[in-house]
C-alpha cells in the first residue's frame, strides 16, 4: 500500500518538495543578511537590555528604506502552504478515483477500502508533517529578528508560521481535502471547497477564538512612564487611557486636548496654539492619567501553540473519521 | 452442490428509485453464468452488491457463504472487473501488475506475467495507450491473478471488436477449464456469451425473470407452429411465453415438460437468443426454479 501511495502521488509529492526547496533557498539566502542587519543596526544589542528605548535602532532595521524591511511582508505568502497540502494532496485522494471509476478497482482488491484509504491518508500526513515541520523550523530562525523587533510573539503571520501550529494546520488541511473529495466526489469542486473551508476555520479561530484561549492579564502604568511589560513579546489585545478615577478618556495611548482642557481649568484650549508642556504635564499628573493594557503574556506562547495545535489536530481526526465512515458506507 | 452466490429478496434503492428489486438468485458453484438484461435492468447493481461495493437496501446477499461488504476477507476470493475496465491510466502495465501484487495477499505473479506475455502486451506500455482489447486483458489478468473463486465481469465485451471478443472469451475459457471457478458475465447481448456460458439469468425491469441451466432452459422451451388458433390450449404445454398469428397459422413459444402431444402442431427447437428476446418482450412471463426448493437443496446436499 505504501508503494501504491508513492506510485500514485509521487508527482504531487515532488511538486511539494520543489516548493519546499524554493522557499528554503529564499529563506536561507535572505536569513543571514537579516541576522547581520539585526546586529549591525544595534537593535539586537539594544533589545538585550530590558527597558531601553530602541526606537532609533528599530528604525534603522525595520524603517522605510532599510534593506530587509520589505521582506517582512513576504511572511503571509507562507500562510497558503498548508492550504495547498489540502487542495493538491487531500482533495484528489478519493475524488479523482471516483471520477475515473478506479475506486471500483482499488476497493475490490484484497486490502479493502478502509485500509486503502487509511494507509494513503497516513502516508500523506507523514509527508505533510515532515514538510511543514522543516519549513516552520527554518521560518522560526528566519523571522526571529522581525519578531524581536515587533515585540509581539503572537502577531498573525508570525504565530501561524512558527513552532508547531503549521504542522497542525497542514494535517487539518489534508483532512479537509480528503473529506471534501469524499463527500463531493469531484476533484475541482472539492479543491475549491477545501480552500474555502480551510480559510474559514483558520480565520474564525484566529480572529474569535485565539484571543480567548486563556483569560488575558491587565497592566497599568503612568501615562509618561514606561510599560513594564515591554520586551516580553506580549500580545496586546486592547489599550485604554484612563484618569485616576478610572474614567475612560480614550482608546489607545492618546491625549485628547479638548477633554484635558475641560478638566484642567488652567490649561488653554488648543484653538490657537499648543498648550505649554509644563501646564500639560501638571494637568496629566493632576488627573492621574494612566494607561491600561489587556494582553496575553509572551510566556504563554507555547501554551497557545499547544492548545491551537490540539484543536486543529482534533478537527483533522474528526474529518478523517468522517471520510472513512463515508467511504465505507456511502460510496460504490 | 453448493452455491457461489445466493440473493434472497435483494433490493437496492437510490433515494426513491429502485435499481434492483425483489431479486432471488441462486448460482451454483462452478458455473459460467450469463447475466443478461436490457440497459438499466440492474445487472451492474447486482454485480456491485456481489463484489461488496454496495450494500442491499433490503434482503440478504451471500457470496461463497459470506456477506459481501461487511466481510473484507471475502474480497480475496472475488475477482471483479467493473464496467469499462477501470485502470490507472498513468501506470505502466507492469505497474498495474505490481498494484495487484501489493494490494492482495494471494497473488499469482507467474500467471499474471504469462497472461500478459501471451496477449503480446508490453509491460512498459502505459495503460492510457492500450487498445480496448488490451485493456480488457489487463483487467481480466488482474482479477484472475488473485486466484479468485468467483469472477465477476461487468459488460466485459461491450467495447471490444469481434476479434478481440473472441480472443477475450478464449482466454477466459482457458482459465475456467483449469480451476473450480464460478464466473458471472453480464451483457445486454446473449450472442457473445452463448458459447461460453452454461447458466442463464435474465434480469428485466430490475427483477429476475429467467434463471437456470442453459441446457435445461433450451430443452424445456419449444417453438410450435400450427393452424391459427388464438388463445387455444395446446396439449402437453406448460405455458405460452409468446404467441404470434398470421391469417392462417399461429406460432407459439411454449414452455413444456415433455413432448408436444397435439399432432396438429409442428415442433421446432429454439435458440438461446430467441428465448431471451421472447422473455424480455414479455416481462410478465417467468421461468424460475422455486427459490425455497433451490436453497433447501443446496443446504441438504453434501
Amino acid at each position: 500500500m505504501i508503494w501504491l501511495t508513492w506510485r500514485q502521488h509521487r508527482l504531487q509529492l515532488l511538486y511539494g518538495a520543489v516548493v519546499l526547496v524554493i522557499l528554503t533557498v529564499f529563506l536561507l539566502s535572505t536569513g543571514f543578511g537579516i541576522s547581520a542587519a539585526f546586529r549591525s543596526s544595534g537593535l539586537a544589542q539594544c533589545l538585550s537590555v530590558p527597558g531601553r528605548d530602541c526606537g532609533a535602532a528599530n528604525d534603522l532595521f525595520m524603517g522605510g528604506g532599510a534593506r530587509y524591511s520589505g521582506l517582512w511582508f513576504t511572511i503571509p505568502l507562507f500562510l497558503i502552504v498548508p492550504a495547498m497540502v489540502g487542495v493538491f494532496w487531500g482533495a484528489p485522494l478519493v475524488a479523482r478515483e471516483v471520477e475515473q471509476g478506479t475506486h471500483r478497482l482499488a476497493w475490490t482488491q484484497g486490502v479493502g477500502r478502509i485500509r486503502w484509504a487509511g494507509t494513503k491518508v497516513a502516508a500523506l500526513a507523514a509527508a505533510a508533517l515532515v514538510g511543514t515541520a522543516s519549513l516552520a523550523w527554518i521560518l522560526s530562525w528566519w523571522s526571529r529578528p522581525f519578531v524581536a523587533a515587533s515585540d509581539n510573539r503572537f502577531s498573525p503571520g508570525v504565530f501561524d508560521l512558527r513552532g508547531i501550529v503549521p504542522i497542525a494546520y497542514a494535517l487539518f488541511a489534508l483532512a479537509t481535502g480528503v473529506a471534501a473529495g469524499t463527500l463531493i466526489r469531484r476533484t475541482v469542486p472539492a479543491m475549491a471547497a477545501t480552500l474555502g473551508f480551510y480559510a474559514a476555520v483558520r480565520l474564525g479561530v484566529e480572529l474569535w477564538l485565539r484571543p480567548h484561549l486563556a483569560s488575558p492579564s491587565t497592566v497599568s502604568y503612568p501615562f509618561f512612564g514606561t510599560n513594564p511589560r515591554s520586551g516580553l513579546g506580549d500580545w496586546v489585545l486592547s489599550t485604554k487611557t484612563l484618569d485616576g478615577a478610572g474614567h475612560l478618556l480614550g482608546n489607545g495611548k492618546v491625549l485628547d486636548l479638548n477633554v484635558l482642557g475641560s478638566r484642567c481649568p488652567g490649561l488653554p484650549l488648543p484653538t490657537e496654539s499648543l498648550p505649554n508642556k509644563d501646564a500639560l504635564q501638571a494637568c496629566i499628573r493632576q488627573l492621574g492619567l494612566h494607561v491600561q493594557s489587556t494582553y496575553q503574556p509572551g510566556s504563554r506562547y507555547w501554551t497557545f501553540q499547544g492548545i491551537e495545535s490540539a484543536i486543529f489536530i482534533a478537527l483533522a481526526v474528526a474529518l478523517v473519521g468522517l471520510s472513512l465512515w463515508w467511504i465505507r458506507n456511502r460510496i460504490a | 452442490m453448493t452455491s457461489a452466490l445466493i440473493a434472497t429478496g435483494v433490493g437496492k434503492r437510490y433515494r426513491r428509485l429502485w435499481a434492483l428489486r425483489d431479486c432471488n438468485i441462486d448460482i451454483p458453484d462452478g458455473r459460467v453464468v450469463a447475466l443478461v438484461g436490457p440497459n438499466g435492468a440492474g445487472k451492474t447493481t447486482l454485480l456491485h452488491l456481489a463484489a461488496g461495493l454496495l450494500s442491499p437496501t433490503v434482503g440478504t446477499m451471500r457470496v461463497l457463504g459470506r456477506t459481501p461488504g461487511r466481510d473484507v476477507g471475502l474480497l480475496a476470493d472475488i475477482g471483479f472487473v467493473a464496467q469499462d475496465v477501470p485502470l490507472y491510466r498513468s501506470f505502466s502495465v507492469g505497474d498495474m501488475l505490481e498494484f495487484g501484487r501489493r494490494t492482495n495477499s494471494r497473488w499469482d505473479h507467474d500467471l499474471a506475467s504469462t497472461r500478459i506475455e501471451r496477449a503480446r502486451i508490453d509491460l512498459d506500455q502505459r495503460v492510457g495507450s492500450l487498445s480496448g482489447g488490451q485493456r480488457a486483458q489487463v483487467g481480466l489478468t488482474l482479477a484472475l491473478a488473485k486466484r479468485p473463486r468467483l469472477l465477476l465481469l461487468d459488460e466485459p465485451l461491450a467495447s471490444l471488436d469481434p476479434l478481440a471478443r473472441r480472443e477475450f472469451l478464449q482466454s477466459l475459457m482457458g482459465e475456467v477449464a483449469e480451476g473450480e471457478l464460478t464466473v458471472v458475465l453480464s451483457s445486454h447481448l446473449i450472442t457473445d456469451l452463448e458459447r461460453v456460458c452454461d447458466h442463464l439469468i435474465v434480469l428485466s425491469a430490475s427483477r429476475t425473470q429467467v434463471a437456470g441451466d442453459i441446457d435445461g432452459l433450451l430443452a424445456s422451451h419449444r417453438i410450435v407452429v400450427g393452424p391459427r388458433r388464438e388463445g387455444a390450449e395446446v396439449r402437453g404445454v406448460g405455458s405460452v411465453v409468446q404467441e404470434s398469428h398470421t391469417d392462417r397459422q399461429s406460432t407459439l413459444l411454449v414452455r413444456t415438460d415433455g413432448p408436444i402431444l397435439d399432432p396438429a402442431w409442428a415442433e421446432q427447437e429454439i435458440g438461446l437468443e430467441e428465448l431471451v428476446l421472447a422473455y424480455l418482450g414479455h416481462p410478465d412471463a417467468t421461468a424460475l426454479p422455486q427459490p425455497k426448493l433451490a436453497t433447501a437443496e443446496a443446504e441438504v446436499s453434501p
